[in-house]
């Protein structure tokens, strides 16, 4: 190949490369948490309560205590003041408690921690704990007596511009709807484990995580330990969807067990346990009111939402904040509300704002494309905009029209009778839906160490987090293209806090963030390697101006085609070449680089930046069957298309857009946690009642990857993709299901029982 | 077949086979083959498990699940616990070239069996079993935890000749969640593999008959 000067890095990505853990996988040898080796562990076994509010009156221990294989139960009366309560979600300090006092703030919550010789002993000790309650009526969730109501305390204060509801009284063209989302799990298929071996001082935690430096950190506070003696280690995680992100009630006590018993302790928590000692999607309850003209101009646009949290803990998602700025309109107003139940406290979960508040949006939206009698593509188009609504703005780049149409060209969207019930196929009545996609942009500093041998191969350290999104790949990418080498000859070594930080797996900033930092260490070592070249006789490149030379084909390249080979190159910086970089994205303050090292979460967030903002969007189209006798629907066949920057690489792209569709669709139809409402219990917490789509459930879906180059998001231009393909689903299943039965769907998921 | 059509095993039906059939060896062998199972104080026993071709002894609570009896003994954790309930296939490994949920078979149970995990399935080598190269060429996962339960179900599926067209595969793939939602690419990794495995004469017609 000829010697390329270019200084646009972006042409490095976008080849598919299939991922470098991928034999680890599919031969047993990757180590998830609970899979790494420890000598000689005890087990331990929780025991959560059976009421969801009032206190532990006292435990009866004897028969637990009597049974084969006990060592040792944790419970308030011995251990309740060694441990600092775990921030919520939020880094909130408000949060339920565990073990801390006698107080129960949920069903489910963790009151006691036995400890055996085996797992077998230590579930059969657990499950002979007699614990006497103090019980009061729970309240369950909206509606039930007892919740609090309060408006939510925002960061930034509510999107509001003009005058809303004056616009919505003088519009031609109105609606306004109520809309609801249910309780959902994560539930990944890796249960919630922790294991904590003591050496001395100095704490191991193997545990599935999203936040190697988060877990260190929040550990070292809440055990008052030195952070540089708590370690993290979990090369793989067995999928997160955000449920791994913050720490756990959990972890803290574990440690202390293995402490108390001067043993490893390992838990595996059990299925059931984790829908109630980890976090979830809470339900929302949502009102929207658009107002437009007859040409379909949005002119007033208004959307409150309602989420039940814990009673402690403020934690809400506000989605409001993105469906603000989806559409041009000169008139918003928004609001949030939290709804204060006897309930653990929700959290992250896969696009924990856009997910639920997508689907009001969308639905509306779709609700005035009739009202309008307008086409809902056309609708999109006249209401798009290049500058953000609420801020005023530019968007880094919004590809949004080019993702309808495309989409639309390919699903065939043109032959679609607009009128409701119009499409049969037989014994099936069709409908074809849309909606808008969307997730905002966000980068976090990271940091990186990266050396280069001279006989031309890298290796790169990272604290960075496998969680299913090719993240060992997505680096080793970066790396082998900005060093002019193979794939093969980078390693990548992540999941473990002793290397350099990076921030959490969450908000879809991990490419964009891991990618620019990798980046910019390849730049370090390009400079040193060129500088060391221009001051040597020995070199063709004596003399050159070192900013023109590049690496490239396992070669130190210049003009005029000049080359000059690796070893040497290398070899002349001085032997083993190693640099640390450091990448604070632009817009942040200094103090980003102290927060990653604290393991907080600082992020450059695409609504909250001062110059643009920053959004990949999508669009997805649907074709929902109905059966007429017996009200069985089934999705037909799907269609999305997503612009979101430079793709770094479109394997793991693609199944990234693609299984966030599957998600949508999940949310959609059959995804909802049921909430007993006089025990403030969830009923179907396991894998067979908690509905989960299966291989079979799954249509025929094409992703389209919109090409976009995007100058301003971050040098790399690389927006975030794992969260962005479930937004706005839910909607486009609904308005299908609409179009195929002219009922309007607003309470989700859609079951046959609604389509009666 | 039809994904519109109700008739076939669901994923309730094949949970529901496994369980069935992994309960009567548990209850059941010991007493059936005469062999009482020698057991200490502690309620543990001297057990003999045959994995991936190897003889494996270990002294085991007679509560050990085969599952755990891997993970957690032997030092096989390429089989996953996502559910511990017979709910989610991520523990399937094979028992006399069939497929099982392992969480629901007791350790003491099986001993005499041909037990193969996802640890015995490559070539002494490093040269990877088609099904395995297929989940990579096709990306056929996300996190890779339910991987290698759906790869020892693929390749029974197969065996089975259950992978006749794309509708069987996803409904006999059923059994085997993949919250990463890999099921596409999973369908298409065995399409890829299909013709490349060797068809095991006298493989069982019926998923499930232990
Ligand atoms: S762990 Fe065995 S089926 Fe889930
Ligand atoms: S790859 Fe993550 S659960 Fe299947």
């Amino acid at each position: 190949m000829a010697y390329d000067a270019s200084d646009d890095p972006r042409q490095l990505f976008g080849r598919p490369t299939p991922r470098i853990d991928g034999v680890a996988k599919v031969t047993g040898a990757a180590r998830y948490a609970s899979d790494e080796p420890v000598a000689n562990p005890a087990y331990a076994y929780l025991v959560t309560s059976a009421v969801a509010r009032g206190r532990v009156a006292g435990f009866d221990l004897d028969q637990a205590r009597a049974a084969p294989g006990f060592i040792d139960v944790l419970t308030h009366e011995n251990v309740g003041g060694q441990v600092k309560t775990n921030p919520d979600p939020a880094g909130k300090p408000d949060n339920t408690t565990t073990l801390e006092s006698d107080k129960i703030w949920h069903d489910g919550q963790i009151i006691a921690v036995v400890l055996a010789e085996s797992f077998e002993a230590a579930r059969d000790a657990a499950h002979r704990v007699g614990v006497r309650y103090a019980a009061e009526a729970p309240s369950a969730s909206f509606d039930s007596p007892g919740v609090q109501v309060e408006a939510h305390k925002p960061q930034t204060p509510d999107a509001k511009k003009g005058d809303a509801a004056g616009a919505f009284e003088g519009a031609p063209v109105k609606v306004e709807a109520r809309y609801s989302t249910p309780t959902q799990h994560h539930n990944p298929i890796e249960l919630f484990t922790t294991t904590c071996v003591w050496d001395g001082p100095k704490l191991t935690i193997y545990e599935p995580t999203q936040s190697m430096w988060g877990l260190k950190g929040g550990l070292a506070k809440q055990l008052s330990l030195d952070p540089k003696d708590v370690r993290t280690v979990s090369r793989f995680v067995g999928g997160a969807f955000g449920s791994k992100g913050s720490p756990t009630g959990r972890t803290a006590w574990i440690a202390l067990a293995a402490k108390r018993l001067n043993r490893p302790v390992k838990l595996i928590a059990s299925r059931d346990q984790g829908f109630t000692i980890a976090t979830y999607r809470a339900e929302t309850r949502q009102q929207v009111k658009l107002g437009a003209t007859r040409d379909g101009k949005l002119v007033s646009f208004f959307h409150e939402g309602w989420e039940v949290t814990s009673r402690p803990s403020g934690y809400n998602v506000a989605g409001v904040e993105t469906t603000a700025r989806m559409y041009a309109c000169p008139n918003i107003a928004t609001a949030v509300n939290v709804v204060h139940a006897d309930r653990n406290t929700p959290g992250f979960m896969r696009a924990p704002p856009e997910t639920p508040y997508m689907f009001g949006l969308e639905s509306a939206m779709d609700e005035l494309a009739y009202a309008l009698n307008m086409d809902p593509v056309e609708l999109r188009r006249v209401n798009d905009t290049q500058t953000d609504p609420v801020d005023g703005r530019p968007f880094s780049s919004r590809s949004l029209m080019p993702c309808f149409d495309q989409a639309a060209a390919r699903f065939g969207w043109s032959r679609r009778d607009p009128k409701p019930g119009a499409m049969r196929d037989g014994d099936w009545q069709v409908g074809w839906g849309c909606a808008t996609a969307c997730y905002p942009s966000n980068i976090g500093p990271a940091a990186a160490r990266l050396s280069l041998t001279p006989s031309g191969k890298a290796a790169i350290q990272l604290a960075g987090h496998e969680i299913g999104t090719g993240a060992y790949t997505t680096v080793a990418v970066t790396v082998a293209h900005a060093l002019g080498l193979k794939v093969e000859d980078v390693t990548v070594t992540m999941g473990d806090s002793d290397l350099p930080p990076v921030p959490v797996a969450g908000g879809s900033n991990n490419a964009a963030s891991t990618t620019n930092v990798a980046y910019k260490a390849c730049q370090m070592v390009r400079d040193r390697v060129a500088g060391a070249a221009v001051k040597a006789q020995d070199s063709p490149f004596h003399g050159a101006d070192p900013a023109a030379l590049r690496l490239q084909d396992g070669l130190l390249r210049g003009p005029g085609n000049l080359s000059e080979p690796l070893d040497k190159a290398v070899a002349r910086t001085g032997g083993r070449l190693e640099v640390y970089a450091e990448n604070i994205p632009a817009g942040l303050p200094p103090s980003a680089a102290q927060g990653l090292y604290e393991g907080k979460m600082v992020m450059s967030r695409g609504t909250g930046r001062k110059d643009v903002t920053a959004f990949a969007f999508g669009a997805h189209f649907v074709e929902m069957r109905v059966h007429v006798r017996t009200r069985e629907a089934r999705v037909g066949r799907v269609v999305s298309a997503f612009a979101a920057g430079t793709i770094v690489n479109p394997t793991t792209a693609h199944s990234q857009f693609m299984s966030g569709a599957i998600w949508g669709l999940s949310a959609a139809l059959h995804e909802a946690t049921e909430i007993d409402a006089d025990a403030a219990r969830y009923v179907n917490d396991n894998l067979a009642d908690y509905l989960l789509p299966v291989n079979a459930d799954v249509p025929p879906i094409e992703i389209i990857m919109v090409p976009e180059k995007d100058d301003r998001v971050n040098p790399l231009g690389v927006k975030g993709i794992g969260e962005i393909g479930i937004t706005g689903m839910n909607a486009a299943v609904a308005n299908a299901v609409f179009h195929a039965t002219g009922k309007r769907i607003r309470d989700l998921p859609i079951r046959v029982e609604h389509l009666l | 077949m039809d994904r519109t059509q109700p008739e076939g095993p669901s994923r309730r039906h094949v949970i529901g086979a496994a369980a069935g059939i992994a309960a009567v060896p548990a209850v059941g062998s010991a007493a059936e083959t005469g062999r009482a199972a020698q057991s200490d104080a502690s309620g543990k026993v001297d057990m003999t498990l045959t994995v991936n071709g190897q003889a494996r002894r270990a002294m085991l609570d007679v509560r050990t699940s085969l599952l755990d009896a891997l993970r957690e003994h032997l030092d096989l954790t390429g089989s996953k616990k996502g559910c511990d309930q017979g709910q989610c296939g991520a523990c399937t490994v094979h028992v006399d070239g069939e497929r099982v949920l392992s969480c629901l078979i007791l350790a003491v149970s099986v001993q005499g069996r041909r037990i193969t995990t996802i640890e015995g399935l490559a070539e002494a080598g490093g040269r990877l079993h088609p099904m395995q190269q297929a989940f990579i060429d096709q990306d056929g996962f996300q996190c890779g935890y339910c991987t290698p339960g759906q790869i020892l179900s693929a390749i029974a599926c197969v065996n089975e000749g259950h992978a006749g067209s794309d509708d069987e595969i996803r409904e006999y793939m059923s059994g085997n969640l993949c919250r990463c939602a890999a099921y596409p690419k999973i369908v298409a990794a065995i399409k890829q593999a299909r013709p490349q495995m060797a068809v095991s004469p006298g493989t069982p017609a019926k998923v499930g008959q232990v």
